[in-house]
């Protein structure tokens, strides 16, 4: 019975990291209205970027989010701005930019192998970080503390997230677009711009989410891909668009990747992953917590 | 000259060319980079009866691949049935998933559709390495599957040098071209169209297109298991990574996209432009640039997207028209 509790708290643990991997994706969907397929290799970047920043400094690796944070915002915003608007601007009139999901693909493959092509293909793990393998005991159970951390980054940039877009005024306007990006234009809200931040946004959750994993994690040019389908999944699971969805949805996967294999083989929980997302898609597209979108 | 005559005798110039090839090409090197371009433009054409026609954007079709090099496979190991029986029994089998995916999927809108197939077919991928039996069947797992080289022939679509590969891949291809246009010039083709442009407006007028895009699908994962069964003959090696694989879902969606999707040409030209691409640049940088003809994929696919959004077949086939205008110059002016 300890085990399946200690693997309970592990599975929020993780999942609650998934979330926030998935988190940048259901931001650009809410506004954008476009699946991101880059995105696990914009968390792959965060990775990077955090490892060289821990590696070269030697600081503590959320310390390294002074750094992380504004370059991934900076390389978003202009991702966005550069390779994705173009598109927005010429399918105007269509109501879902299939186009746009394919390049973002285009973008994935980029930077995936632009990332093998200059740092290789080994896996790397930062050597002398103050997290590394640290488990902490609480009544007979072992809690590993990155996770620990992770969790409260988690929640701490959903919040923030959440309270940004509800109270501030750049927040209004994202809102705004993201319901209807006509009567937005006609308020004066500046709809590409808008774009972009929403986009920096996500691609800053996702250098979050690069120092979260960090100290735990190795570093690869193909690890986004990893969490690429599983952030799809939690999204969809959580329902497209919502913050609180997200981390939630991420929480029930790591709940059945880490309880699952008390019951089954390892690898078996993975199929039932899937199966679950194809079923939600069935019965219930708008996600478990999602409003129904009509788009 | 008239313009028609002109047209047959250059379609001639390009069969004789295609089926003379592996007389003057003798490098079994070049043969294999021949074969494996056809089998692209073949598994790109049969997705574009969904992908292109029916205008959604599937992104799961190597479990297609997989289940007709699976069943074929199987098929021959454990009880000695021809790969040509093969290839249609799980032609079959791939059509019943293919209906069995899109029933629920069509419904949906486009970003939702591409996740489900991309789930889906992830989703065959990892019950593939799980499953060691399933039923009588041995699928041995991750490990895959080897066809031992003994009875070769014609019988068992098995050949110890390339060129009966090379003709077979070849007719295959012609024969799902001639597929192609026959549907896009037909009432299914035109329905598909409109569901896939305009799916209310096509509903007001009658049109059932959840029903098309069914028969599209059958139709299309039929034809992809078909190419599964040819490639497990090809190489005699079948593992859950090669044949269903995301990359190769992605590939085949990408030549289509680059083509020009819902275009006959576009699928040959996205295959003929990007699969040398490819297998050059995996010969001659594979071991310096990993990962270099992903870079140029994923570059040419963001430039085409932008500048040419219906796929490079279209300013080809205007220089096309405009070089034939210029030269063979029609007296009325008619089209």
């Amino acid at each position: 019975m300890i085990y399946i509790l200690e693997d309970l708290i592990n599975g929020i643990l993780v999942g609650s990291i998934y979330g926030l991997t998935a988190l940048g994706l259901t931001i650009i969907f809410g506004v954008l209205k476009v699946i991101n397929f880059a995105h696990g290799s914009l968390l792959m970047v965060g990775m990077y970027v955090a490892y060289w920043a821990v590696t070269l400094s030697g600081f503590h690796p959320y310390l390294t989010l002074i750094l992380v944070v504004p370059v991934m915002y900076l390389f978003g915003y202009y991702l966005q701005d550069i390779v994705i608007k173009p598109i927005f601007k010429a399918e105007r009139e269509v109501r879902e930019p299939i186009t746009v999901i394919i390049v973002t693909t285009g973008v994935w493959y980029i930077l995936d192998n632009l990332t093998l092509l200059v740092f290789g293909p080994q896996y790397r793990s930062i050597q002398d970080n103050p997290l590394r393998g640290k488990m902490l005991e609480i009544g007979g159970m072992l809690v590993s503390v990155p996770k620990l951390w992770g969790f409260f980054a988690a929640i701490i940039t959903a919040a923030s997230v959440y309270w940004f877009l509800q109270k501030t005024r750049t927040g209004r306007a994202i809102r705004a677009t993201s319901l209807d990006r006509d009567a937005a234009s006609l308020m004066g809200i500046k709809q590409y711009k808008v774009y972009n931040i929403a986009f920096g946004i996500g691609t800053a959750t996702a250098g979050i989410a690069g120092v979260t994993l960090v100290p735990f994690y190795n570093v690869f040019p193909t690890v986004g891909v990893l969490f690429d389908i599983k952030g799809f999944i939690i999204v969809v699971l959580g329902g497209l668009g919502s913050i609180g969805g997200a981390i939630l949805g991420g929480i029930i996967i790591g709940v059945i990747e880490s309880v699952g294999p008390q019951f089954m083989t390892a690898t078996w929980t993975e199929a039932i992953v899937y199966g679950l997302f194809l079923l939600v898609l069935f019965v219930k597209p708008s996600g478990l917590f999602g409003v129904k979108y009509e788009w | 000259m008239t313009r028609q005559k002109f047209q047959l005798s250059s379609l001639v110039l390009v069969g004789i060319i295609t089926f003379g090839l592996p007389l003057v090409l003798r490098s079994p090197t070049y043969l294999h980079i021949l074969i494996l371009l056809y089998l692209y433009a073949y598994l790109t054409t049969s997705w574009n009866l969904v992908g292109g026609f029916a205008g959604v954007l599937p992104l799961g079709h190597a479990a297609f691949v997989g289940i007709g090099a699976y069943t074929s496979t199987i098929l021959y190991l454990q009880y000695g049935v021809s790969p040509w029986i093969g290839m249609i029994v799980g032609g079959v089998l791939a059509a019943v998933a293919g209906i069995i995916i899109g029933l629920p999927t069509f419904k949906m809108r486009g970003a939702y559709f591409a996740l489900a197939t991309i789930a889906f077919g992830e989703g065959i991928r990892v019950m593939v390495e799980n499953i060691d039996y399933l039923g009588p069947f041995n699928l041995n797992g991750p490990r895959g599957l080897q066809i031992p080289p003994l009875n070769v022939g014609l019988a068992n679509l098995m050949f110890t040098n390339k060129e009966p590969y090379y003709y077979i891949i070849l007719i295959m291809l012609v024969a799902v071209l001639a597929l192609t246009y026959s549907i896009s010039r037909s009432k299914l083709g035109y329905y598909l169209n409109a569901g896939g442009e305009e799916p209310e407006a096509a509903m007001s007028l009658g049109v059932n297109v959840a029903r098309c895009k069914l028969i599209a699908m059958a139709m299309s994962s039929f034809l992809t298991a078909l190419a599964g069964a040819f490639y497990a003959q090809l190489t005699l090696f079948i593992h859950p990574k090669s044949v269903i694989s995301l990359d190769l879902s992605f590939e085949i969606a990408f030549i289509a996209l680059i083509g020009g999707r819902g275009s006959i040409a576009g699928p040959i030209l996205g295959a003929l432009l990007l699969r040398p691409v490819s297998d050059f640049s995996r010969i001659y940088f594979g071991a310096t640039l990993p990962g270099l003809h992903l870079i140029i994929f994923g570059t040419v696919l963001i430039l085409v997207m932008i500048f040419q959004p219906r796929g490079l077949q279209e300013p080809l086939t205007r220089v096309y028209h405009r070089m034939l205008d210029r030269l063979i110059p029609e007296p009325d002016g008619k089209e």
